[in-house]
């Protein structure tokens, strides 16, 4: 009975505890994300101020969608982007742990080096390689003229343009799987690897069948946090290729960006928004979902 | 302990300063009228918005005097132009009453004219108590002010500032050397950018030809050369006409500039990268607003100021539309402060002070025809020889004398038709296609685009 009364007591005290702290979530997330899902249901637009409390028709924004090939391209190419910058950042980021991981004294303060990119402010990380990118005073394309041969302007070549998105966002974010890696390395039994050699194994064999096991949640963590994080991509795109050349490198959320900001069309903007969150969520929900499993399994 | 007689002394004095106080009160009172004329917004704070200009910073070093004369303050807020124009269309659109008068931006002036977000300028200046006849609106250039017009005729903005579209040449010098005179038709353009592109320049090849990655700006002059427009018949019949043969013809001469005469990397180029190309001696060719091009001529970091020229933009075979715009000044329909907004933007556009500015700072793209064609202007924007002044006021009234060509810009709609065009044109030149089919992509783009925004096409 008093057992009972106590456990009582303690449920209504922690929900007194988290209740502000809910309140404030729900009055900085979830009112916008209500607007953003009631402003989906109308055609508003800017100038049209009654537009945006119009819902005599609430769906045709979802229904337009399916037939704008702009924003069908555009989740093509974000799929494309992500998938490349995932990888690329999972491989690079590993290779890099293994190495600073197994190198010794001096070298491992490399590790300070490489985080650099990482906590640059995104619009930095865009204009170093907007700089590095512009054939008229990038010193790569200036040594490359100095040489005697001549480099494709990436950011404006048809075949280069997403690369060079690529490469930039890679530079930026490699460093985070880089770190999580190297930490999950530097946790490793040294025995495991010891009797694994002693036995015979090579350093293929003992990456294969003890490191890779042992870092791969963390590599998944990893892929699945880059993975959400890569539909956010828009700094980049925005100050290296305003999404071209045409809509080469135009991401989802960039083109959600011109139908709000320079067409005025909030609804249809808000509509593919929704999309994207909807995706975004999803994804966090894999995220969450797989990550609590692998807790079970541990 | 007091005496008699210092009792009667402050009495005295009591009586005296009552008697000063009266007489004050009684010529304070009788001067009022006098003082509410001279300062009727006393102690009134003016609201406005606009983007960040050089005129605006000009402006700035000039409000005290008017704030003096008028003994109200002005809070004018300058953003960077996007920013602003975001700002704008939310607070006008919003029917906010944040501003008592704002910039009118020329490619958001049509949108905000026909959605009745701005006051009518023409009860201002159609009252003698507010505007002296002196003021004259008919002096400002027409082609400037027809953005501002409604299909009445009523005036909902005036301009403060134009911009004519001019060809600038930074190297002469090669142009000589390979025996081609400055172009005046299309054809000439491609040749003369031919001749000049890959020639030496001294420090290394020069290109025949520069341009920004604004094609929606830089490509209607030649689709209009060419016979065609953006639009059927802009403002009245907006169906897209982007795959009509003149639109097809132009792109292909455009992008053709752009692939074959242009730096590398020009798809990227910004307005400011052009311009650097083209004051650095780098390419030849930049057509643009007059002070991008003429800041050859008067740029301290100009290294082509004697082989710099600027002239008209060359003529299309069916005509020649070279750009022209300008951005106004209004009050928005709900402002609290209409008439103090109207104080303001009289005295900031008045005869007097734009021919101060011009004086006083050298500032050319004001909108008064009486200053344009002032001695004063002349002498000021006559450069190496070339009347710069004139170039700008045969562009600005060009869309005024024939035709309102530039309408096309004016449409509400057009931000989503230039989108459009700016990926048409990148296809083109990035070779993803030829001109007919990015055109053809272009107009299914855009109609699909202004039937989702509801414009009946």
């Amino acid at each position: 009975m008093a057992a009972a009364s106590y456990e009582r007591q303690r449920r209504r005290f922690t929900r007194a505890a988290i209740a502000p702290s809910l309140l404030f979530l729900l009055v900085v997330a979830g009112l916008p994300t209500v607007f953003l899902l009631v402003t989906s249901l109308t055609p508003g637009a800017l100038v049209n101020p009654g537009s945006l409390t119009d819902f005599a028709e609430p769906l045709r924004n979802y229904r337009l969608l399916g037939s704008d090939e702009r924003f069908v391209g555009s989740l093509w190419v974000q799929a494309r982007l992500s998938l490349y910058t995932v990888v690329l950042q999972v491989l690079l980021g590993t290779g890099l742990a293994l190495l600073v991981n197994s190198a010794e004294g001096r070298w491992q303060s490399l590790r300070n080096l490489f985080v650099i990119p990482m906590v640059l402010p995104p619009i930095v990380v865009a204009v170093i390689w907007k700089l590095i990118y512009t054939p008229d005073i990038s010193p790569i394309y200036g040594a490359a003229r100095a040489l005697g041969f001549a480099l494709p302007a990436m950011t404006t070549h048809v075949d280069f343009a997403l690369a060079a998105i690529v490469l930039a966002d890679t530079w930026e974010w490699a460093p985070f799987t880089f770190l999580m890696v190297l930490a999950a390395l530097q946790t490793l039994p040294a025995e495991y690897v010891e009797a694994a050699r002693m036995d015979g194994a090579d350093a293929w064999r003992v990456f294969g069948h003890i490191v890779l096991p042992y870092i791969a949640p963390v590599l998944l963590v990893c892929t699945l946090f880059r993975l959400i994080d890569s539909i956010k991509a828009f700094p980049l795109i925005f100050l290296l290729t305003g999404g071209g050349p045409g809509s080469v490198t135009e991401v989802t959320n960039y083109y959600a960006y011109l139908v709000a900001f320079n067409f005025g069309e909030l609804g249809y903007s808000s509509a593919i928004t929704v999309v994207l969150l909807t995706v975004t969520v999803l994804i966090s929900w894999a995220a969450m979902r797989v990550s609590r499993k692998q807790e079970t399994t541990e | 302990m007091r005496t008699p007689g210092s009792v009667d002394l402050p009495r005295r004095r009591l009586l005296q300063a009552a008697a000063g106080s009266a007489a004050l009160a009684t010529g304070a009172t009788l001067s009022f009228p006098a003082i509410a004329q001279a300062k009727p917004f006393q102690g009134l704070k003016l609201r406005g918005a606009a983007y960040q200009h050089g005129f605006f910073t000009i402006l700035r070093k000039y409000i005290p005097e008017f704030e003096a004369q008028t003994g109200m303050t002005v809070d004018l807020q300058l953003s960077a132009f996007p920013v602003y124009n975001q700002q704008a269309d939310l607070e006008l659109s919003s029917g906010g009453s944040a501003w008592d008068f704002c910039n009118v931006t020329f490619i958001l002036a049509a949108r905000w004219v026909a959605a009745g977000l701005l006051a009518n300028l023409d009860d201002f200046t159609g009252d003698r108590k507010l505007t002296p006849a002196a003021w004259n609106p008919d002096d400002f250039v027409k082609g400037a002010q027809l953005p501002y017009l409604d299909k009445a005729g009523k005036t909902y903005g005036y301009a403060w500032e134009g911009g004519a579209m001019l060809m600038g040449m930074s190297r002469t010098d090669l142009m000589k050397k390979r025996g081609v005179e400055a172009p005046r038709t299309f054809d000439e353009l491609m040749k003369v950018a031919e001749a000049v592109h890959g020639q030496d320049g001294g420090a290394g090849p020069v290109s025949g030809f520069v341009s920004s990655n604004l094609h929606h700006w830089f490509l209607p002059p030649y689709v209009q050369g060419f016979g065609g427009d953006l639009f059927v018949d802009p403002p009245n019949n907006i169906t897209p006409a982007l795959d009509s043969a003149a639109a097809v013809q132009a792109t292909d001469f455009y992008a053709r500039l752009l692939s074959k005469y242009s730096p590398q990397g020009v798809l990227g180029y910004t307005e400011d990268q052009a311009k650097a190309a083209l004051i650095g001696g780098r390419s030849n060719i930049f057509i643009h607003s007059s002070s991008w091009v003429t800041s050859m001529l008067t740029s301290p970091d100009s290294k082509v100021k004697d082989t710099a020229r600027v002239m008209r933009m060359p003529a299309g075979p069916k005509g020649d539309f070279p750009a022209a715009n300008s951005q106004g000044l209004g009050i928005p329909k709900n402002a609290k402060n209409k008439e103090a907004a109207w104080e303001f933007i009289k005295w900031t556009l008045s005869p007097e002070l734009s021919a101060r500015i011009v004086k006083d700072t050298g500032h050319p793209s004001i909108c008064r025809r009486s200053v344009i064609e002032s001695a004063e202007y002349k002498r000021i924007n006559t450069i190496n020889g070339q009347d710069i002044g004139k170039l700008y006021l045969e562009v600005l009234e060009q869309p005024g004398k024939t035709r309102n060509y530039m309408a096309y810009r004016t449409v509400k709609e057009f931000p989503l038709v230039g989108d459009v065009v700016n990926k048409a044109v990148e296809r083109v030149v990035s070779g993803q296609g030829s001109a007919a089919e990015a055109m053809k992509t272009a107009q299914d783009a855009a109609l699909a685009s202004l039937r989702r925004s509801g414009a009946k096409v």
